[in-house]
């Protein structure tokens, strides 16, 4: 039974993921990207990894959903016509079968493998606890993710914030 | 050796400096920021350069050639943890990041003056990607210094926010994303199977495949895993992202990234996951599987000539130094596919020379676009050798540094790596890789002939030869290109009497 929920949830996170793509507004991609990291962390959820869901919860879908938010309600003012939506929808109508005989494919690959749940190994009880795990085993990613922060803190000044100065010099 | 001291120093240098160096920038007021940013870069490429220095006369001193530490705040992690791990392979490549960083700062303080804060702070951030994926030895680790790296290095590129630097961007931006994807589904299959991502642990399954409960499993994985890194290092056929990225990108940008961000990213995961490297104690991924090897030597062997081939063709000098780059990353990756200790060598100095020729030539191109307003080389004015000596003489250095012709460092790791062919039974490929830099030297004396040598024409009366910081870098990458090779021979004897191969 819990293997028919996780690929459930693992074959609607596909279709979530696939309306990304499809969707020409942001926001709705936004909300879709959203509800695919809800769908990943139950999947983590149902295979046991609880810290790991709760971090995809919190940060994936949480905070990277907020700040996605905050930063097309700063700079989109773009409307697009319906004419311009039903483009948008032919360029991406092949996307879900491509999808589907991906998945079909991987599948099969699986099935030829011989895999399947039980085949993943259980993390070792030395490693079970979180605080263990983020301050002993993976203190070398904090400094990782401190950097990947910056990164992506930069990449938006660079990119994003002067162009929205520009946009209002030209409106005055 | 007090090793904590020596772990915490090199935490803070290697890492948390440039951090440092972030927080400066943006904690002063912006005025102040935009004067200085620079300079306080510079100082932590400075930094950088000493503390390398430094760990190499600890080495020879302790006569111990590697040290693994954890972050300053714990250094008793457990064994099997995700540590910082540094050998002479990682101080090589760290040592040219420095380098090449510094050189790179030289150039934005003429080329890049009115973005010079948000080009500092990125390059930082460059610095802490490339150093971290230089030491550590964890494939989930590599993975996320690999995507800083990736994305500092994507938006550096579209820094000047033009449609060209946007296109270039977005190309690298799309085949990074690729690589990725490739990456971390290779990584998942491989935590599938062993449970662990140390690499010393995978090491030890891969040695043994026919142990493993689905080798399947594990060639998809190894398959993924050479994609990826072929992505990330341009091999042909997976270059194409490569020579826009390098044209597009402003001067300074072209230079950290020919110099060195390519490399870190792609080239040096290939040699260190091929290799225990120099010490023995940092098992190679996939040291042991011998499908591998013979993969990325002929992907290696095919950018060798695909590269000197293509770059003949182009009019663009930042171009044709793109092709260059393919080609050289070649020889890079041909040296560690034959697994020997003398191509790992030869490899690892090739890395380095790589940086300092390739980082003169984009620096020469920096010059010319800012003297001439470009770098094509149907428009560039002949006979500039007389207007701008330095920049020729420095240009010359480098050719022939990167078609090999001794005594200049170039040739020894040339030497070196076709050796290391030769001996491992490839005569072939030895001979070609030779052609291809007989093609590296045609290629490159076009160029000097059509922009250096010849009569100077009347356009080119108003140009003179670059001064201030561009003019150092193009001194002080010469000299340690002449310096090198000929230091070389003794350097490799003194590594091989104290036993490091």
């Amino acid at each position: 039974m819990q293997t028919f929920f996780i690929l459930l949830c693992l074959a609607l996170m596909i279709c979530s993921a696939a309306a990304v793509m499809m969707f020409r507004s942001l926001i709705k991609a936004t909300v879709c990207l959203a509800i695919t990291s809800v769908l990943i962390s139950i999947v983590l959820f149902l295979l046991g990894a609880y810290w790991a869901a709760l971090f995809e919860l919190s940060v994936c879908a949480g905070l990277i959903t907020v700040v996605f938010i905050s930063t097309i309600s700063f700079f989109s003012k773009e409307r697009r016509s319906e004419e311009q939506e039903r483009d948008h929808h032919s360029r991406f109508r092949l996307l879900p079968y491509l999808m589907v005989v991906c998945g079909l494919a991987l599948l099969a690959l699986l099935v030829l493998s011989g895999f399947s749940m039980q085949s993943i190994p259980a993390l070792p009880p030395a490693f079970a606890e979180f605080k263990q795990i983020l301050w002993s085993n993976r203190q070398v990613d904090i400094l990782a993710q401190i950097a990947l922060i910056l990164a992506g803190s930069f990449a938006v000044i660079v990119l994003f914030k002067e162009i929205n100065t520009n946009d209002e010099n030209k409106g005055a | 050796m007090p090793q904590n001291l020596i772990s915490a120093t090199a935490t803070a240098v290697f890492i948390v400096g440039p951090l440092l160096a972030i927080l400066i920038n943006n904690l002063l007021p912006r005025t102040l920021a935009q004067k200085i940013c620079l300079k306080v870069g510079i100082a932590a490429t400075l930094l950088q350069i000493a503390a390398v220095c430094s760990c190499v006369w600890l080495f020879f001193a302790n006569s111990s050639y590697h040290i693994s530490f954890s972050v300053f705040w714990n250094m008793s992690a457990q064994p099997g943890a995700a540590r910082f791990y540094v050998d002479f392979l990682s101080l090589t490549v760290m040592l040219a990041i420095g380098l090449v960083s510094l050189v790179s700062l030289l150039t934005a303080n003429e080329s890049i003056k009115d973005k010079a804060l948000n080009f500092s702070n990125l390059l930082m951030i460059c610095m802490i990607g490339m150093n971290g994926l230089v030491m550590v030895n964890d494939l989930f680790s590599l993975y996320i210094f690999l995507e800083i790296t990736g994305i500092a290095a994507f938006v550096l590129i579209a820094l000047l926010r033009e449609e060209r630097g946007l296109e270039g961007a977005f190309k690298y931006l799309a085949m990074s994303a690729i690589a990725s994807v490739f990456l971390l589904a290779s990584l998942a299959l491989i935590f599938m199977e062993t449970g662990d991502l140390h690499f010393a642990n995978v090491a030890a399954l891969l040695s043994s495949p026919a142990q493993a409960s689905q080798p399947l499993l594990l060639m998809i994985a190894s398959l993924f895993f050479i994609t990826a890194f072929s992505i990330k290092a341009a091999m042909v056929p997976f270059h194409g992202w490569l020579p826009d990225a390098y044209q597009s990108a402003p001067a300074a940008v072209s230079v950290l990234l020919g110099g060195i961000v390519t490399k870190a990213a792609g080239v040096y995961a290939i040699i260190r996951v091929l290799s225990g490297a120099f010490s023995g104690v940092l098992a190679g991924v996939f040291s042991h599987v011998q499908n591998v090897h013979v993969v990325f030597a002929i992907l290696g062997l095919v950018s060798i000539l695909y590269g000197a081939i293509a770059a003949i063709g182009q009019r663009d000098m930042k171009r044709m130094l793109a092709y260059s780059s393919i080609s050289q990353m070649g020889y890079i990756v041909l040296g560690a596919a034959t697994g020997s200790v003398i191509g790992l060598v030869g490899a690892a100095l090739h890395f380095f020379n790589h940086a300092t020729f390739k980082g003169t030539l984009f620096v020469n191109a920096a010059a010319l676009e800012k003297q001439t307003g470009s770098t094509d080389l149907e428009v560039l004015p002949c006979g500039l050798q007389a207007r701008m000596p330095l920049t020729a003489i420095s240009s010359m250095l480098a050719f022939f540094s990167t078609a090999g012709i001794p005594p200049l460092a170039g040739f020894w790791s040339k030497f070196l790596i076709i050796l290391a062919v030769w001996q491992s039974g490839s005569p072939l490929m030895a001979g070609l890789a030779l052609l291809a830099s007989i093609i590296t030297a045609a290629y490159f004396l076009r160029i000097q002939r059509k922009v250096f040598f010849g009569q100077p024409d009347d356009s080119s009366n108003e140009i003179t030869e670059v001064k201030g910081s561009l003019a150092l870098a193009e001194w002080l990458l010469s000299i340690i290109t002449v310096g090198c090779g000929l230091l070389f021979p003794a350097l490799l004897l003194l590594m091989q009497s104290k036993g490091l191969f």
